[in-house]
């Protein structure tokens, strides 16, 4: 690890309990992100994304059965801290998010400027007017009229209530910003206006981003690095350029072929068979039943292999790793 | 303005800012005649109900007729100098009589003349008298009856109600946040208890703490002969309030926290609430700002309601612990026929229900953005 580097996930899970049984949503998922990095966490809906960036941000639902692994901060366990400590030093000071769905997560009966300003008082204890200064500059950032502080939530478009939502994640200027789908509840070409906002954010501001998309399209544009998720797992972590290239899982190129192209004769592909319940994920890979370059071994777990700096949660890859691992030995 | 590009989304609907004040005036005055109009209209209708109930659509006048009846063949009967009439002189005086007497309670109308009447008196809050209850001074005056009876319900009911709501509401408060724990189960195993009646508790209450260790008296509202000094006065009241306040509090504590807890359970819920806690906010500025806030109307209007409902007392509970309040007095004139104290108590309480109403329309555009009085579009 660099000084880089910024964020470091290890083993984390985090189970919740049903009627039904234990969810396990998040399973021992492990990553790193440095300063200045924009990951893009893709997969498909109820893959886990969501519940990985609760889970990163400590914000559980009454039913959790399970929460344990480890997150570091700047080298510091967060998972360690107490819920106090945790509000106080974490929370909107090193990570902040944009929410799913915008139109739900601001308060209906407070003025916008108000609640971009919240954080700026409680964390950093400013006065009303100094807060309502960043915040003006904060919707000058993101491109909201200034006089939109003064404004509810209803008096909103989509795309204006997702772009206070980005000023409010700039306004305390944290290390690390989570984006749950940021995009996905508005139409393509609000889409595009807010994807471009996070690009020159990300230019601007030295800060980290993870983007959690089912969205390939647009992710590709904002990603430095890659993770895949399926059944709770993250079965591929990988460079933009190599992933967007030619990723290695048999699931990411399933997921790449799945994209439309706009200069490719070849129809897009889909994945046959639905991705395992999370109530009882089968014991081997995950992926195994809809596979296609299936065989024996896959009953069993793969572990998550090094293959020439990228990581892999697959048996096909065993092999390289096996080199890889005895030229180290020898070496 | 920031570099960004400017696209159709960024002209988010326009406030009805350009529109002239004089608009809003048109639309929160022809809002306001509206809503005034049908609000009395339904108290109109509601005591005019109230009108032909408690008179039984006039067969309560076929029972005064009778006792008007009764009351002159007593009279003649017993008086010895008239016992000395012929029998057909006897029948033309007592049919006087029954006629001076009839004349007297309005009885030679047709009832059907007479409930306008008595709806256009009530309205106007001309209670008239009573026609058999009297108030402990002795007035008949319906008024004077009803203010009479007023303090003790309200001291009662508003000591309740008040600690019950507040209670309720910040216990609940405190549960939500506490989902699943030992004492939030208890809370929800208990909320049956409330099925039963506060009168029920009343007596079990008088059983143990007057009746078997004699700690606190059985009824009344204060001692008999009352202490003379104030402060004596007001301690010897709130003796006579304990077991009273506790049956009401006991049969509505459970199932009020209950649902409470469950509205501020949903609530909690709410994406902004989850945010508020991303950004880190302390526990009391969500409570108040994200929870409380938001939830503010609904309170609000539980709040009022319960205010009214302290007006009509609790007859049963009233008879229990022997209260000199209004819940009683409405007992007492439904039992004797007293439909002026009836429709008294009623078209009072019909007002304050209405100017409640009428008032809760203002409040809650105060409380909430969203709300827009008279205004079809742009609120959600």
């Amino acid at each position: 690890m660099t000084d880089r580097s910024l964020l470091r996930v290890q083993d984390l899970v985090l189970y919740f309990r049903t009627s039904a049984g234990v969810v396990q949503a998040v399973d021992k998922v492990t990553f790193g992100l440095e300063r200045g990095e924009a990951m893009v966490i893709l997969g498909e809906s109820g893959c886990g994304k969501t519940s990985l960036a609760k889970a990163i941000l400590r914000l559980l639902p009454r039913n959790v059965q399970r929460y344990d692994g480890s997150v570091f901060l700047d080298d510091m366990d967060v998972m360690r801290l107490d819920d106090d400590d945790y509000r106080r030093r974490v929370r909107w000071i090193k990570i902040s998010m944009v929410p799913q769905a915008a139109m739900n997560s601001l308060n209906p009966v407070l003025k916008v400027g108000d609640q971009v300003a919240e954080p700026m008082i409680t964390h950093f204890g400013v006065n009303k007017k100094d807060a309502m200064t960043q915040v003006r500059r904060m919707f000058e950032h993101v491109g909201v009229p200034l006089d939109f502080v003064k404004r509810y939530a209803f008096e909103l478009s989509g795309g204006m209530r997702q772009r206070v939502a980005i000023a409010m994640s700039l306004v305390t200027s944290p290390d690390l910003i989570l984006l749950d789908e940021p995009t996905s509840a508005l139409d393509v070409l609000t889409q595009a206006n807010i994807m471009n906002v996070l690009k020159r954010i990300k230019k601007d501001m030295d800060a980290s981003f993870i983007l959690i998309t089912h969205d390939i399209a647009t992710s590709s544009e904002l990603a430095d690095r890659v993770a895949v998720m399926y059944a709770g797992q993250i079965v591929e972590v990988d460079t933009a350029e190599h992933f967007f290239d030619e990723p290695l899982h048999p699931y990411s190129k399933k997921l790449m072929a799945s994209v439309p192209r706009l200069r490719a004769d070849q129809e897009p592909e889909f994945i046959v068979g639905q991705p395992p319940s999370l109530l009882n994920p089968p014991k081997g890979c995950r992926f195994a039943e809809r596979c296609g370059f299936r065989f024996e071994q896959c009953s069993q777990e793969p572990p998550l292999m090094d293959v020439e700096g990228r990581q892999v949660r697959c048996w096909l890859y065993a092999e390289e790793f096996e080199k890889v691992h005895a030229r180290e030995a020898g070496a | 303005m920031a570099d960004v590009p400017m696209t159709s989304e960024a002209v988010s609907p326009p406030r009805e800012r350009g529109r002239t004040s004089s608009s809003t005036f048109v639309r929160v005055f022809r809002y306001t005649a509206v809503r005034l109009l049908a609000l009395v209209l339904s108290v109109v209708f509601g005591v005019y109900l109230t009108i032909l109930v408690a008179n039984m659509g006039g067969a309560v006048d076929d029972i005064r007729r009778g006792q008007i009846r009764e009351g002159v063949a007593m009279m003649l009967s017993m008086d010895p100098e008239l016992r000395q009439l012929s029998r057909a002189e006897r029948d033309a005086l007592s049919a006087e009589f029954i006629a001076i007497a009839e004349a007297r309670f309005g009885l030679d109308q047709p009832f059907i003349i007479r409930s306008f009447r008595f709806l256009q008196n009530a309205l106007t809050l001309d209670l008239g008298r009573a026609e058999h209850l009297t108030s402990d001074s002795g007035s008949r005056e319906v008024r004077q009856i009803i203010l009479e009876r007023l303090p003790p319900t309200l001291v009662l009911f508003a000591t309740a109600n008040l600690f019950l709501f507040f209670f309720s509401v910040s216990m609940a408060l405190f549960l939500s946040r506490r989902y699943g724990t030992f004492l939030d189960r208890m809370i929800i195993a208990l909320s049956p208890a409330s099925s039963a009646p506060s009168w029920f508790y009343g007596l079990f209450l008088i059983l143990f703490f007057a009746a078997m260790w004699g700690v606190l008296p059985y009824g009344g509202m204060v001692s008999a002969p009352p202490p003379a000094q104030t402060s004596a006065y007001l301690l010897d009241l709130a003796r006579h309030m304990i077991l009273p306040v506790s049956a009401m509090v006991l049969s509505g504590i459970f199932a009020s926290t209950y649902s409470w807890r469950t509205f501020f359970l949903i609530y909690s819920s709410e994406d902004y609430v989850e945010m508020a806690k991303a950004k880190g906010l302390g526990a009391r500025d969500i409570e108040r700002h994200y929870i409380l806030r938001p939830t503010l109307p609904t309170i609000i209007t539980s709040f009022a309601l319960m205010l009214i409902s302290m007006w009509t007392g609790a007859i049963i509970l009233e008879t229990v612990f022997n209260w000199p309040g209004l819940g009683r007095l409405f007992f007492s004139a439904i039992n004797l026929y007293d439909t002026p104290v009836i429709v008294g108590e009623t078209v009072v309480y019909a007002y304050l229900l209405a100017l409640t109403v009428f008032m809760l329309d203002f409040v809650y555009v105060l409380v909430d953005p969203r709300v827009k009085i008279g205004g079809g579009r742009g609120s959600a």
